[in-house]
């Protein structure tokens, strides 16, 4: 089964920030950006951007070289993204809620790491890596001293733009670099599909480290719009909704848990901030559908649900779909609708032969949005990236190790996954990362990490820890993980158990654990 | 700003905090995320703090401020700040 998606030609170079640079000739006046009443215009952030362009690439740091960004959302923030594409660099966003821990360990990872923007507020989370860091406010003047025209960086749509961090089975996170032309396809793709303009203002509301939030930093600057940066270090609902309200935002882009907590907020407060939007771009788990269904449906509601799907690998989105469109009498679950421009979507058996429409298989993408795979190391995910022959002709495909099907009105239900990877909040986590961080705390001589449904719906993940000696304190376990886990890995609950049980085959046996979860009869 | 308003703060904040993590065994310096408390969470404890004692606390704050008795000594001082 073969979903394609519309061909459309691309520029002969796509290259993101050249669309940025068109705008600043077009509307240097228009603010670019808004964060904590400051705002910077095309003209300004272009030339700022500019100046720290020249700095990177005066240094060494340009073409091919690894730039980690670890700021709060600030307009600085974005100096340092598009002043790292123009250098001809890949940025890579490390967030600084992480514990420093975390931090540390993303940042061994990085191959050709070059340099590290940071800001007073940061400095002190990366001042242990092997690379220089460089704190935007020690550097003002060299960096005012720079030219502020744009950089002559023969920049092609085969460089790396940025690459994000996802979990990874080895216990390492693994980083997947996106090239120039999957990101500008993308793009491309959300801003004529769905009409975006330069009234499209957007308002960032997930983490940094995020895949989806690298598309919805980018998507304004794409079509000529405002982005608007909350000045919180954390996803602030009150300060979010607060700014939905004040400013004539249309777009927001976000993971279907955060969907459910604004949309909440929308109804408790009585407000319309969310009605009154252009466009909700979510997915990234899971939908519970009839946790917005009647929010979506009332009068007055204006906003177009688009419940996207697709993977960090793969630029981030490759499906789209329309809620307005979803009947509950078709399907239980909302679809995730049809591929992007210049993208297909493959459901494809264990052997890599299509199945038929409706049936059940693993699905693939192909097209300009399979991007340029891991930097660090070729772990068994690796050969996730392959190609496949189709109708004669080599294919690369990405397997995305989730399992779908395609409707006979050619749209795709996603049905979950084929191993036991998970989506907490919008996160990507493997339980073997948890269970690897787990084993390495003193008084745990074995850990597994199981995934079962929380009271609302949501996923929730449980911790069956065999100690060493004495038993272990729930409270200290979790307050150890979380100075080196993110807090979205880290597990809601805690069993302390003699003994993991067994399959026949000795791995552990998560649904014995499952049963016990569900049925409070230990596990053998 | 006087320790009785403190305390019935205090014991305000307790209530939202056990009633959103669902557990009552929480102590007043029992660490959010130690009890299992995530974002969502977080966001149901700002509405409640919004609609229960009608102040708008930072997320930021809510993470700086991890325990019953901290966040409800910022709530108290903010308070006394902005008269």
């Amino acid at each position: 089964m073969i979903l394609p998606g519309k061909r459309v030609p691309l520029p002969a170079v796509p290259v993101v920030h050249r669309r940025f640079e068109a705008h600043a000739a077009d509307t240097p006046d228009a603010t670019a950006v808004h964060c904590a009443g400051q705002r910077l215009s095309y003209r300004d952030l272009n030339a700022r951007a500019n100046q720290f362009a020249h700095l990177l690439v005066e240094r060494g740091h340009g073409r091919g070289a690894k730039v980690g960004v670890c700021l709060d959302y600030s307009a600085d923030m974005l100096v340092a993204i598009l002043g790292t594409l123009k250098a001809g660099a890949a940025y890579v966003p490390l967030d600084p809620a992480y514990p420093a821990a975390r931090l540390r360990l993303l940042l061994g990872q990085i191959p050709q790491l070059a340099a590290i923007v940071a800001a007073p507020a940061t400095v002190e989370l990366v001042e242990c890596a092997n690379a220089p860091v460089i704190d935007l406010a020690q550097m003002s003047d060299q960096l005012a001293a720079m030219p502020v025209v744009d950089p002559d960086v023969p920049v092609t749509g085969e460089d790396l733009c940025y690459a994000v961090f996802t979990s990874g089975s080895t216990g390492t996170p693994k980083l997947t670099a996106v090239r120039h032309e999957n990101w500008f396809n993308l793009l491309n793709w959300l801003t004529f599909e769905f009409g975006l303009h330069r009234e499209s203002h957007n308002l960032v509301v997930s983490a940094f480290g995020f895949d989806l939030s690298q598309r919805s930093l980018m998507m304004p600057l794409f079509c000529g719009a405002t982005q608007y940066l909350m000045a919180s270090r954390n996803f602030d609902a009150a300060m979010a909704y607060r700014m939905l309200t004040e400013h004539d935002i249309r777009t927001v882009n976000c993971a279907s848990s955060t969907l459910y907590v604004l949309v909440d907020w929308e109804i408790a407060s009585g407000g319309n901030a969310l009605t009154r939007l252009d466009y909700m771009l979510f997915g990234g788990e899971p939908l519970h559908v009839e946790r917005v269904l009647e929010w979506a449906r009332a009068e007055g509601n204006t906003c177009t649900l688009l419940h996207q799907y697709g993977v960090a690998e793969c630029a981030d989105v490759a499906t789209s779909y329309d809620l307005a469109d979803y009947r509950s009498d078709e399907h239980d679950v909302a679809p995730v609708g049809r591929p992007g421009y210049n993208t297909d979507i493959h459901i494809l058996d264990e052997q890599l032969r299509g199945v038929r429409t409706g049936k059940p298989g693993e699905i693939c993408i192909a097209g300009r949005s399979v991007g340029a795979g891991y930097l660090n190391g070729s772990g068994p995910e690796s050969a996730r990236f392959t190609t496949i022959q189709v109708h004669g002709a080599p294919v690369r495909i990405y397997r995305t190790g989730d399992r779908g099907y395609v409707t006979e009105t050619g749209q795709l239900i996603v049905l979950g996954r084929m191993d036991t990877q998970v989506k907490v909040r919008g996160m990507r986590i493997d339980p073997h990362e948890i269970e690897r961080a787990l084993g390495r705390l003193a008084g745990v001589r074995q850990a597994a990490v199981v995934v079962s449904p929380d009271g609302s719906g949501d996923c929730e993940l449980t911790a069956f820890l065999v100690p060493t000696g004495d038993p272990l304190a729930d409270n200290d376990v979790r307050a150890r993980l979380l100075e080196t886990l993110p807090r979205n890995m880290v597990p809601a609950r805690f069993r302390t158990i003699a003994r993991l049980p067994l399959t026949p085959h000795g791995k552990v046996d998560r649904a014995a654990l499952l049963d016990e979860l569900r049925t409070g009869v230990p596990a053998r | 700003m006087t320790d009785e308003g403190n305390v019935m703060i205090t014991e305000r904040v307790h209530a939202i905090w056990r009633r959103e993590l669902g557990r009552d065994d929480v102590a007043v310096d029992d660490d959010f995320f130690a009890l299992g408390g995530q974002s969502v969470i977080m966001a149901r404890i700002q509405r409640s703090l919004i609609v229960e004692l009608g102040v708008e606390v930072p997320v930021d704050q809510l993470f700086r401020n991890p325990t019953v008795a901290s966040i409800s000594a910022y709530i108290e001082s903010s308070r006394a700040a902005t008269g």
